[in-house]
Formats: C-alpha cells, sequence, structure tokens
C-alpha cells in the first residue's frame, strides 16, 4: 500500500482514458493505480465525467468569431492610442509653459480618472509608478452567452450580462448586485461587478469585489479575478503589489498566462528602476 | 511513477497478512472470501477495462470474465505467492483484454466453470457508483460551456485538441490548457468528495 498525492494520476490518467500513453507507460500507471486508492478514485472520477458527459446532450457552442474592429470593449483598445497621443502632446505643451511640472497623472482610460478614497494618489510618484500606470490594461473581457440547450440563466445574471455586453457597466453592477448569493451564478456576478466598477474608477470596490472571487477558491473565474486586481495595482501605482497578482495568474497556466508574463517583466523593470532610483537619490543626499 | 513514497512496512505487512488470508480463503472456496475479493478488485478492473476498452458494453462483459477467471484460478490454488495477488489479477485482466483485441478466444483458461459461480453483486459497488455519477453531474454542472465542450469532444468523442480548437474557434493550445484544468477540476471535485468505503477498508485494514 502506498501513499500518494495523486500526482501519478494527474500526469496520466487524462492520457490513459484518451489513449495517448504508450502500452508501456499505460502498464506502468496501472501497476501504480492498482495499489493506491488516490489514483484509482482520480481515474474514477474522470471515467465518471466521461460517462455523464455521454449521457448528456450534446453541447452546441458556437464557434468564437473575431469581434468588429469599433465594438465595444475593443473601443478602449482602438481609442487608447489616440488619448495616449493627447495626453503626450497636453505634457509637451505644460513642459514648455513656465509653470512647474505637475505630477503624470494617465488619462489614457476612465478608469484612471478616480482613485480610489482608502488609498489616496501619491502627490510625488516616482518615473517608475507613473509608467506603472500607463501599463494597467483595463480593457474588458468579453462575455459569452451560453448557448447550450437546457441552460437556465438567473434573471438579474442575464440582465447584467446583457448590459455588460452592451458597454453599460453602471446598470451591469445595479443588476449583478441583485444575484442571489447562493446562485450558481454568484462568482460570476462578483467576477463582472468588479470588472465593471474597476471601469467607472472605483477601484476600492472593484478590488473588494475580485478578492471575494479569489478568496472563493479556484474556479473559472479565478485566473480574470487575479489578472485585473494586478491591473488595479498598476492603476494604484504599486507596482510591487501588481507583480503579486501577475505571479499567481501565470501561476494557473490558463488563457491570460502570456499576456501576465509579458506584463510582468515590464513590470519588474520598473520595479528594479524605481529601486535604483530610490539608492541613487539617497547617495545624492 | 516516482511522485508516491511507502508508507512503512506495517501497513505493507499488513496488507500482505491480508493478501494471504484471502487467498487462503478463496482457496478454500468461501463465499464471504469471493464477496471480499470481489469488494477490491472489481473497481480496480472496470476502471482498468473502461479506460482500455473505452467502451461501456464491452467492459461490463470483461469484468465479468477477469473476475470469474481470477476466482476460478484461486479457488484452485494457482497463486503460489499470496503476496502478489494484486499483480495476479492486474495479469489476468491484462491477458483478457489483449486476448479480445486480438481476437483470440475470449473463454477464460479455465473452460470447466464450477456449478457455483461467485456472486459479484454488491450493494455498496453500487452505492459507489451512484454516488459518483451524482458527483460528476455535480462537476458537469459548474464548468464553464467551452469547458463543457471541450471535455464532452475530448472524452466522449475522443478528438484531439487540434480538431476540438477548430470547431470551436480556439487555438490548440487554449484548448489544451482548458482541458488540462477542466479535468483536473472535475476529477478533484468528484474524487474529494465520493465516498469509498471499500478504499477505506483496503487502506485501514478495517472492514467497512
Amino acid at each position: 500500500m502506498i501513499q500518494c498525492n495523486r500526482a501519478p494520476a494527474i500526469k496520466n490518467a487524462a492520457g490513459y482514458i484518451e489513449g495517448t500513453l504508450t502500452v508501456s507507460q499505460a502498464e506502468q500507471f496501472e501497476d501504480h493505480y492498482w495499489n493506491c486508492p488516490a489514483c484509482l478514485a482520480y481515474l474514477q472520477a474522470i471515467e465518471a465525467v466521461g460517462d455523464e458527459l455521454a449521457r448528456q446532450p450534446v453541447p452546441q457552442i458556437a464557434p468564437v468569431r473575431r469581434k468588429p474592429v469599433f465594438a465595444w470593449p475593443v473601443l478602449v483598445w482602438t481609442l487608447g492610442p489616440v488619448a495616449a497621443a493627447a495626453v503626450i502632446t497636453v505634457m509637451s505643451i505644460r513642459m514648455l509653459s513656465p509653470h512647474p511640472a505637475q505630477p503624470l497623472q494617465a488619462h489614457a482610460n476612465p478608469a484612471n480618472s478616480a482613485q480610489p478614497s482608502a488609498s489616496p494618489q501619491p502627490v510625488h510618484s516616482s518615473p517608475a509608478q507613473q509608467a506603472a500606470t500607463e501599463l494597467a490594461d483595463l480593457s474588458l473581457p468579453a462575455f459569452v452567452m451560453p448557448t447550450l440547450r437546457g441552460t437556465s440563466m438567473e434573471a438579474h445574471f442575464k440582465q447584467g450580462m446583457t448590459a455588460y455586453g452592451q458597454g453599460n457597466c453602471r446598470d451591469a453592477v445595479a443588476a449583478l448586485a441583485q444575484v442571489p448569493a447562493q446562485d450558481k451564478q454568484e462568482r460570476k456576478s462578483q467576477l463582472y461587478s468588479g470588472l465593471c466598477q474597476m471601469h467607472e474608477g472605483e477601484l476600492a470596490a472593484a478590488a473588494s469585489s475580485l478578492h471575494k472571487v479569489v478568496d472563493a477558491g479556484d474556479s473559472q473565474q479565478l485566473e480574470l479575478a487575479l489578472y485585473y486586481l494586478a491591473q488595479i495595482q498598476l492603476v494604484r501605482n504599486d507596482p510591487a503589489g501588481a507583480h503579486h497578482f501577475l505571479v499567481r495568474t501565470i501561476s494557473l497556466q490558463g488563457d491570460l498566462e502570456q499576456r501576465a508574463r509579458l506584463q510582468d517583466r515590464k513590470v519588474l523593470a520598473l520595479v528594479d528602476k524605481d529601486r535604483e532610483g530610490g539608492t541613487k537619490s539617497q547617495d545624492s543626499k | 511513477m516516482g511522485d508516491h513514497t511507502e508508507t512503512g512496512n506495517s501497513l505493507s505487512g499488513q496488507t500482505a497478512l491480508e493478501d494471504e488470508r484471502l487467498v487462503r480463503a478463496l482457496a478454500e472456496g468461501n463465499p464471504e472470501a469471493e464477496r471480499e475479493f470481489a469488494l477490491r478488485f472489481l473497481p480496480r478492473v472496470r476502471a482498468m477495462l473502461r479506460a482500455r476498452s473505452r467502451n461501456a458494453d464491452l467492459t461490463a462483459d470483461l469484468v465479468q470474465d477477469v473476475m470469474i477467471e481470477s476466482i476460478c484460478a484461486l479457488r484452485r490454488g494457482k497463486l503460489r505467492e499470496p503476496s502478489k495477488l494484486t499483480a495476479f489479477v492486474l495479469a489476468i485482466a491484462r491477458n483478457i483484454l489483449y486476448s479480445h483485441f486480438n481476437n483470440a478466444s475470449r473463454q477464460p483458461e479455465s473452460l470447466e466453470f464450477p456449478d457455483e459461480l461467485p456472486d459479484l453483486k454488491s450493494v455498496s459497488d453500487y452505492v459507489e457508483l451512484e454516488d459518483r455519477r451524482i458527483l460528476a453531474m455535480e462537476a458537469i454542472a459548474q464548468l464553464d460551456p467551452f469547458d463543457k465542450a471541450i471535455l464532452h469532444l475530448t472524452l466522449v468523442e475522443g478528438l484531439k485538441p487540434g480538431l476540438i480548437a477548430e470547431r470551436l474557434g480556439l487555438s490548440p493550445d487554449v484548448v489544451r490548457q482548458r482541458k488540462v484544468r477542466a479535468t483536473r477540476r472535475v476529477a478533484e471535485f468528484v474524487a474529494s468528495r465520493s465516498q469509498n468505503p471499500l478504499l477505506t477498508h483496503y487502506t485501514t485494514g478495517k472492514k467497512p
């Protein structure tokens, strides 16, 4: 009898059932799970799910299609560079004017304009912190309405997600707040409420909603919640906090892994730059 | 399979003693021992044949063959080293499976089945299967529609990630990642919640 952390089953069970293991690998796995209750249970679980899926109607899913160029939330991406160019122009004019330079505030996105009352924006932010704000990815993810036969959706959730799809964040938050606490869509409601609050600039409320999703443990929404918590930290000029959430996003190895990895590299460069800047200013003093 | 550790000599020694007792009782034709044997090995044989054959009806037929042939061989005292009971049954299961796929005779080694065939029906086995089925339904209900479609196309239709990606308009990498995560999620959900008195019995040495 052996004590096992199910690692052999996690590694081999799916391939064993799908027939992608070689005969020798399959027999090696059999030698193991015949003596390991934990791995046997894991294998039986996948088999039970397969059998149950075979009894259920075939899911009807429309293939993902490219969104139209100006469809919301692509609009945010499209107008982002234009807004950034406007900010640069204004900054250049200000730098040429005789008035003392003001600290840079990111206006590239409406979410940046409102700062949470709980953590006020520092008056004098370092260049690294300014760049951190600009790194924030505040584009909202698209939501795919389930098209499966027999899929029921709670009325408020449906209403909220319809508003979300139309870019109406205020109505979406109002409707999603009415989804019952024990509803199976509760986690999704919290996630999309958080994203809408972030988009509306209510960063403290957004962080609170997203933390609820994270605190509930592993779910389909966990990855998005962690990724957008990182974005909120960036808007708050907290690259170290953003790095923490990006690392957690990457560790899930999900759809956002590459995006988070790329952003984390830039965030880490900022953190290093900030440290170097701090050391130099101390030396000069 | 190097990700596990031996729990120690006491537990493996205990299992070896149990095996010895069980093999002796089976050789004596003890019906209670045959039920105990079925309770312990039926889930393993079924899980193996289900995965290897990917055919529920064939699995049901072959499971009976394996169990009957094993019990008959043990009644005749064919296992000389009782500590190798698990390996013995596993070998019989593989032989029967490979024979089936090689279109060889599917009759068990002994054509002289005894008049009194062992009773393999077990209430606890039925309860365990039903319990797992309900948990599987719950796990599936919690899946995202895309993940559910990916698991359906993988586990039921046997499609590879490339083909699934084409059908769903996703990239093969995304399908692979989602498949791994969804499989792990449902398996952990079902495995951690399923009540398996057999496993408790086998682990602790106590009867369920």
